[in-house]
């Protein structure tokens, strides 16, 4: 078993306590506040059948484990306006999703965001867009994810935009 | 003192390989075994697959008793099938942990070098491959099998090896070497050769001060494949019984005589007896008198179809159904005279 070694660092003016409320007012603000809610549907690497030379699946071939709501802030680039390549076909391409999410969130709901796995956000009430993780933010020791230096708190997760021909939820 | 590490034949061979047409023969069996008697199809996915077995097998790099493990997949576009391939050797950040080798096939496929299948036979044409026995329960036949040429291709390939020993570089450096020491090496793939070209080789080691060292070394290789597609081919049945008829005209014709050979004298002697100064011939051929024999003759005019031709002359030039007069002066009337001429046929 894994040794734990208490964190004591801005231990005369921070600790566990201030850490741990600190993050139930964050979690309250954007839970209860903002509210920004995605699906994740991870996916389910021992069901998914793949072919043994290129790793790839065909069309709704993609096995997933019951997708789970989750808060995150959620953040989406805007749409570049660009030809596919050098063909001359033009597309309006959706911009990246990038979600910010409290560890705490993913500890509560008991899972654990990858590389690869899809994630929904819902446009309207009845469009869906769908991306795939391409930075699931596992590495996050740095500056930006720690609160003030004490601890990480969350982790930046970088969605990329899927066409319907690799995933649609099905 | 350096000592053999591999072991040694346990056994002698009691049998010679197979050569020559034998050889040939066997190897068309490879192809065809454990399946139907065509050829098994060789597409891009088993050209891949093949090039990874290659990787895993003929490159396999133990160092230290530790085997340096290979991604076996290609990476595509689907993100999450890296995990798959990876998970046993992914540390607690989830990233592959070196060493490791990794195989990036190039995406574009160009038409092949292979000088045995390129652009000597136009148009896909199918030809004959095997023919095989059927029985369709009353009587035997023969179905024939046929494919078109393979078309060629070349597959770019780069295998990377990423760790942080240079011990690692060097044993999988030395196994290339090695392996690829004729220039090529041959991968069998669905019972067929297919040959791997070395083209070389590029150090990409991240060297940077103030980054974490590590080595990458990428060579590059050409497998030269070819493209077989079982949808083309084709199986005719081939003629299981022959019916033989000729036809022949029932009416009678009368056969024309045929003319006879002239039995052609090899000359003309003209006997004139006492009192006769004039003998005639009629000949049914051309030919040419020449004068060969002349007794008691002081002269003698010549008429071809009672038309005066000339006196005395010594060659007499005769068509087909002329009739030859000669008409002598003789010498001494109480004697015979004779003149022979030789006849040269036309």
């Amino acid at each position: 078993m894994a040794k734990n070694v208490p964190i004591t660092r801005l231990g005369k003016f921070f600790g566990e306590e201030d850490f741990n409320l600190e993050i139930d007012m964050g979690q309250e603000w954007l839970i209860g506040d903002m509210n920004f809610t995605c699906v994740l549907y991870r996916v389910d690497k021992n069901k998914i059948k793949i072919d043994d030379v290129y790793g790839e699946v065909l069309q709704d071939g993609i096995k997933f484990l019951p997708p789970v709501e989750f808060n995150a802030y959620v953040q989406i680039v805007a749409p570049t306006n660009q030809k596919i390549g050098s063909t001359k076909i033009q597309q309006y391409e959706p911009g990246n999703i990038t979600m910010s999410v409290y560890l705490k969130t993913l500890d509560d709901l008991d899972i654990d965001i990858n590389l690869g796995d899809y994630v929904g956000y819902y446009d309207s009430e009845n469009f869906v867009r769908y991306y795939t993780v391409v930075d699931d933010g596992r590495v996050y020791s740095d500056l930006k994810h720690t609160y003030k230096g004490y601890k990480p708190f969350f982790r930046s997760i970088i969605g990329s935009y899927v066409t319907p021909d690799e995933f649609r939820a099905l | 003192m350096a000592l053999p590490k591999k072991q040694v034949k346990p056994y002698l061979p009691l049998t010679y390989p197979k050569t020559l047409l034998a050889r040939r023969h066997q190897i068309a069996d490879m192809i065809s075994n454990d399946g139907t008697y065509l050829p098994k199809s060789l597409l891009h996915a088993d050209l891949d697959r093949g090039f990874l077995d290659f990787v895993k097998g003929s490159l396999e790099t133990i160092v230290e008793g530790s085997k340096i493990p290979v991604v076996d997949i290609l990476i595509t576009s689907q993100n999450w099938s890296q995990f798959v391939e990876t998970w046993d050797f992914q540390n607690i950040d989830k990233n592959v942990e070196p060493p490791f080798i990794t195989v990036i096939r190039n995406p574009e496929v160009k038409y092949g070098n292979n000088p045995s299948v390129m652009y000597n036979i136009p148009n896909r044409r199918t030809y004959y491959y095997m023919q095989v026995p059927t029985w369709d329960g009353q009587r035997n036949g023969m179905d024939i099998y046929k494919i078109p040429q393979p078309v060629p291709i070349d597959i770019k390939f780069t295998v990377a090896i990423v760790c942080n020993r240079m011990r690692e570089i060097n044993k999988f450096n030395q196994i290339i070497n090695q392996t690829f020491a004729s220039r090529q090496a041959y991968q069998v793939i669905k019972g067929h050769y297919i040959p791997i070209i070395n083209d070389g080789m590029a150090d990409e080691s991240v060297m940077d001060v103030d980054k974490r060292k590590y080595y990458i070394q990428k060579y590059d290789f050409t497998m030269m494949g070819f493209l077989l597609d079982e949808d083309d081919f084709e199986v005719s049945p081939a003629i299981s019984r022959t019916f033989t008829m000729f036809e022949v005209d029932l009416k009678t014709k009368k056969k024309k005589q045929r003319r006879p050979i002239p039995n052609v004298p090899p000359s003309t002697t003209l006997n004139y007896e006492v009192g006769v100064i004039e003998l005639s011939k009629e000949f049914e051929y051309t030919c040419n008198l020449s004068l060969i024999k002349s007794e008691n003759v002081s002269s003698y005019d010549i008429y071809i179809n009672d038309f005066y031709y000339g006196s005395d002359l010594f060659e007499i030039q005769i068509n087909t159904n002329d009739l030859l007069k000669i008409v002598i002066v003789k010498n001494d009337v109480n004697l015979v005279s004779v003149l022979e001429f030789s006849e040269d046929l036309l």
